[in-house]
């Protein structure tokens, strides 16, 4: 019996704890919702900066190992090592297993196949696409079984059903069937025929896939390749492909968003720990009586904790479930744009599984944590302290300053206002950091948007035409008019036209690369065109057989400025010197000029067309004169481009700035909430002596004004800082110091405004609110 | 002077500080005030008594200017109240009414001094000269040696007194007391009623809202009693100081 009767206490007991923090819920219903939404858009940005960053390595790393991808895809020079030496490579210290040697063979492609451009295709022979290194995955059809069959690579792991069995004619007139597409994550090959028809195709390389026991990094790749050359003729690797390029190539796109979704992460779990950790002390702080009541009849310290953090895990819990939904949906798209254009091969770009766990077990954990300190003080005040709070004599520093700024000749409702944060230091210190990253955040948004746009801006303040091929605009019927000689001409000479430049572009080989590259060619008054890339290392490739090519391109090509490569067309060989490393770009393109075009093929590969107008002169004229004289031909005036990873960086940036400003927003809101609401005797006193609603609001907002420049003024160089943090550590793009450097003083002035604009922002509805507070009522409520 | 119906003498119209008329207050569907009517002439020391909830804190709002009628009209010093909104309420208050309460309402983060001068700060007043004036009521007061002291150490007769201070810093044609002795021990209580005769004395109209009898006998030359939210019965007093 004794037993059943402690049951029903500890019963009783909970259920009154229950109500308890129930009834303080229902009280408390503005920071209850207060806390929710600080939660909620906290758990969101979590969630989508673990989303990107999961997403970054996983999918590769999975896809890889599904394929047993090659650690290294390694061509030999079948003069300088024999099929019997480079097999018996596959048995030396450190290999775990090899692939090969397979005949690889370089094929031209006169024009435009499976919807890419014409140019150079590694083909590989295999038998099949199992074995012990990279296990290719067949997308459709079959493998190549037989004579001028071929399965084509498709290294974004999608391919047409209409392509299957269409010819692919090769450069020299012979012609090859299309049976089967295939990926492979190793990127082994642009294609797989069998090993006879690659022995046909008069092979110039010899092919080996290596898988090593220790290939964790780019060191012990080097080393283990060193074991495995051992013994060979020097120069017989003509080239060794890692795979951690292609796994940085896989993440390049979303590196560019790393740095950022790692901060506004941070800077997201930081400003909620802080505000959740204010409102909380702030609830217990303002709820000192309440606690004295609670204890007063026999709450113990325990279940005064139990009461506050109950109150506090109510919304949090909502919050976090909320905000893991929000986070979960839009984590698709995001994930989408930050992958889109990269080689996928079968690695599939979704959001890791375990991320609504995470989200949901560690944000309601670092609420209950951030409450944990201030409940404490509820665990260690008495009773008659808690009743007795606020009656206490108090005395200190905060209340000297109240006493200077009395005697100040500000307007007394100005100086009132600017002292009444000092009477609680700590809970003007909180929210002064909510403040402090809000404006860093903004500061840091502000900067990056500028560092863009300057980036992708070549505004001279005139208007330019881009004129495309019909080839380019994607219509392949329309037949031009012109030769791109003549067409150049009649651009020239059109009314109108001040200078013209003209992108020549075609896929090109890389000896030694199984992969071939996008060459962008330049001529005429090339300065001018705004296609062009801004070189921010070394120097624009302006001479003969110079080329310049992104950071991605030049990372995983494993070059550095000086170094040469062989570019390949049409069988033609030219080796070129990359002089120059553009700002951005894409992986497999790069850039040059008309001298190294000729020097590789004698067609200009013209597809596009940059006319810069004179002053004055009518762009519709223009475009009527130049559709009239070839009507293949499609002008239109140039808008600027941003490309889709800088909208995307903007986009993001965006989205994490409004949600961590509304956070830091909130944050003053209930800070001033609950000011308000201690103060609401001291308010009804001041209104009853004759202060007038306005100098109520001037009194709110001059109390929160100060905190916001104060904040803004430690917020702004915190946040140029963080710029300039992230623009250096954003790898696929290298920023000019133009670019990096986008602040002036009207800037600086706007930004510092913000952190004023976000704290009256959060102060305005209960200054309003203060304004109206029913005297009568507030004061004969003692 | 006129008389009234009951025998009770009505303050002459050229003298009237305070006249409700017809007022009432509705709180959802209770009647706080039902057609009440009232005059106080300039100079008077009106106490206001009843029972609990008969409405007598709902008239001192009225007059105070803190709260509307339902219905009738409220005329301080010859000021329709009715029409002002809020800030022309709190410019009203600022101007002719000072208000003690039964708990001082005093800022706590304010010493003594302050407390008394923000009130004349509130209207523009230096800093300088508010404080010269607020020093020079506390010492009226009695209080002046504590001008430095924050409320939470002064007694509670001397937060009375700095509360009193306060009212008087700008100068008001009309003293509201809210239960001004409620809260005081009876020595306390004692200082205070004396202080508000002394005001009286020299020409401070009052009107005091209390339960305590001793305090309205002493300190008001007439007794209203409310009943329902009405006038239940006004009687002139004897002074008894």
């Amino acid at each position: 019996m004794k037993g059943v009767k402690g049951v029903k206490g500890v019963k009783g007991a909970n259920g009154a704890v229950w109500r308890a923090s129930r009834a303080a819920v229902k009280r408390r219903r503005v920071q209850t919702v207060v806390i929710g939404l600080v939660v909620f858009c906290s758990t969101t940005t979590v969630l989508l900066a673990l989303a990107v960053i999961s997403a970054a390595r996983a999918p590769f790393d999975d896809a890889f190992a599904q394929q047993r991808g090659a650690h290294v895809v390694a061509a030999f020079d079948p003069a300088k090592a024999s099929a019997e030496q480079l097999a018996a490579t596959a048995h030396r210290p450190g290999v775990e297993a090899a692939a090969g040697p397979f005949d690889q063979a370089v094929v031209e492609i006169p024009t435009d196949w499976v919807g890419r451009p014409p140019g150079a295709l590694t083909l590989v022979g295999r038998s099949d696409p199992a074995g012990p290194v990279d296990r290719v995955r067949l997308l459709g059809g079959r493998w190549a079984a037989g004579p001028g069959e071929v399965v084509v690579n498709e290294p974004f792991g999608g391919f047409s059903e209409r392509f299957l069995n269409h010819p692919l004619p090769l450069g020299d007139g012979r012609q090859l069937t299309i049976v089967g597409f295939a990926t492979s994550m190793s990127q082994s090959a642009g294609g797989w025929v069998t090993p006879e028809q690659a022995a046909a195709l008069h092979p110039t390389g010899r092919q080996m896939l290596y898988r090593f026991s220790d290939a964790s990094g780019e060191q012990r790749l080097t080393s283990a390749m060193g074991t495995v050359t051992e013994g060979l003729p020097k120069d017989a690797l003509t080239n060794a492909q890692s795979y951690l390029v292609l796994k940085e190539a896989f993440s390049a796109g979303a590196d560019a968003y790393l740095p950022l979704m790692t901060v506004f992460g941070v800077l997201g779990l930081v400003v909620a720990a802080l505000i959740v950790g204010n409102v909380v002390s702030g609830a217990v702080v303002s709820g000192y009586r309440h606690i004295g009541v609670l204890k007063s009849i026999g709450f113990t310290p325990r279940q005064v904790v139990t009461v506050y953090l109950t109150m506090v895990s109510v919304p949090a819990v909502a919050g976090t479930v909320l905000g893991t939904a929000a986070g979960w949906a839009a984590a698709h798209p995001i994930l989408q744009a930050a992958f889109s254009g990269i080689t996928t091969g079968i690695a599939v770009i979704e959001p890791a599984g375990w991320l609504p766990a995470a989200t949901l077990i560690s944000v309601p954990l670092l609420v209950l944590l951030a409450a944990l300190v201030p409940a404490s003080r509820a665990h260690r005040l008495s009773a008659a302290q808690a009743i007795s709070a606020g009656s206490a004599p108090r005395n200190g520093r905060g209340l000297k300053i109240q006493r200077r700024l009395g005697g100040t000749r500000l307007p007394r409702a100005v100086s009132l206002g600017l002292g009444q944060p000092f009477a609680r230091p700590a809970r003007t210190a909180l929210t002064m950091s909510a403040i402090m990253l809000g404006v860093l955040t903004v500061t840091v948004t502000t900067g990056l948007g500028s560092t863009l746009t300057r980036l992708v801006d070549h505004a001279d303040g005139r208007t330019h035409i881009k004129v495309l091929t019909a080839h380019f605009a994607g219509d392949a019927t329309t037949e031009p008019r012109l030769t791109p000689a003549q067409t150049e001409a009649m651009l020239r000479a059109t009314p109108g036209a001040e200078r013209v430049s003209v992108r020549g572009l075609v896929q090109v080989g890389l000896v030694g690369y199984p992969q071939p590259a996008f060459a962008d060619f330049y001529s005429g008054d090339d300065a001018v065109d705004t296609k062009r890339l801004q070189v921010v290392r070394g120097r624009p490739a302006t001479g003969p057989n110079e080329i310049e090519a992104g950071p991605s391109f030049i990372r995983q090509h494993g070059l550095k400025l000086g170094d040469r490569l062989t570019l390949d067309l049409d069988g033609r060989h030219l080796t070129v010197t990359l002089v120059g490393e553009e700002s951005e770009g894409n992986p497999r393109a790069f850039a040059s000029n008309d001298a190294t075009r000729a020097a590789l093929t004698d067609d200009p590969h013209a597809v596009e067309y940059d006319v810069r107008l004179a002053e004055g002169a009518d762009p519709e004229a223009y475009q009527r004169a130049v559709s009239a004289a070839d009507p293949s031909l499609s002008p239109s005036v140039f808008a600027p481009d941003m490309g889709g990873p800088i909208v995307a960086v903007i986009s993001f940036a965006t989205i994490f700035t409004v949600l961590l400003s509304v956070v830091a927003a909130l944050g003053v809101f209930n800070t001033l909430l609950l000011t308000i609401r201690e103060r609401r005797r001291d308010l009804g006193m001041l209104k009853s002596i004759g202060m007038t609603p306005r100098q109520v609001v001037t009194m709110t907002l001059a109390s929160v004004t100060w905190q916001g420049a104060v904040s803004a003024a430690i917020g702004v160089p915190a946040g140029i800082l963080a710029h300039r943090l992230l623009v250096e550590n954003v790898g696929s793009i290298v920023f000019p110091e133009s670019a990096m450097d986008v602040w002036d003083v009207p800037l600086l002035i706007g930004l510092a405004l913000a952190g004023v604009g976000i704290a009256v922002l959060g102060a305005l509805v209960p200054a309003r609110s203060a304004a109206r507070l029913p005297i009568a009522e507030v004061l004969h409520n003692e | 002077m006129n008389t009234d119906h009951d025998g009770t003498s009505r303050p002459d119209d050229a003298q009237v500080v305070v006249e409700l008329t017809g007022v009432h207050k509705e709180f959802g569907d209770a009647k706080a005030l039902d057609g009440l009517d009232l005059r106080i002439r300039a100079g008077e020391a009106v106490a206001v008594m009843g029972p609990s909830g008969c409405g007598k804190s709902t008239l001192l709002n009225m007059v105070a200017g803190l709260d509307r009628p339902t219905s009738g009209t409220v005329r301080v010093q010859g000021q329709d109240l009715g029409p002002l909104n809020e800030n022309g309420l709190a410019l009203f208050r600022r101007r002719h009414i000072g208000m003690i309460f039964q708990f001082f309402n005093l800022i706590d983060d304010l010493p003594a001094l302050d407390n008394v001068a923000l009130a004349a700060q509130l209207t523009g007043t230096t800093a300088r000269q508010a404080r010269r004036r607020a020093l020079e009521l506390l010492d009226e007061l009695g209080v002046a040696h504590r001008k430095d002291v924050y409320p939470a150490a002064l007694s509670g007769g001397e937060r009375q007194r700095v509360a009193v201070a306060r009212a008087l810093m700008n100068r008001p044609a009309l003293l509201l007391a809210d239960e001004p002795t409620g809260a005081l021990d009876s020595r306390s209580g004692e200082q205070v009623m004396d202080l508000l005769i002394d005001l009286n004395q020299i020409g401070q109209t009052l009107l005091i809202v209390t339960h305590d009898p001793a305090l309205a006998t002493r300190c008001a030359g007439r007794l209203v009693e409310m009943a329902d939210g009405r006038v239940a019965r006004e009687r002139i007093l004897e002074a008894s100081s």
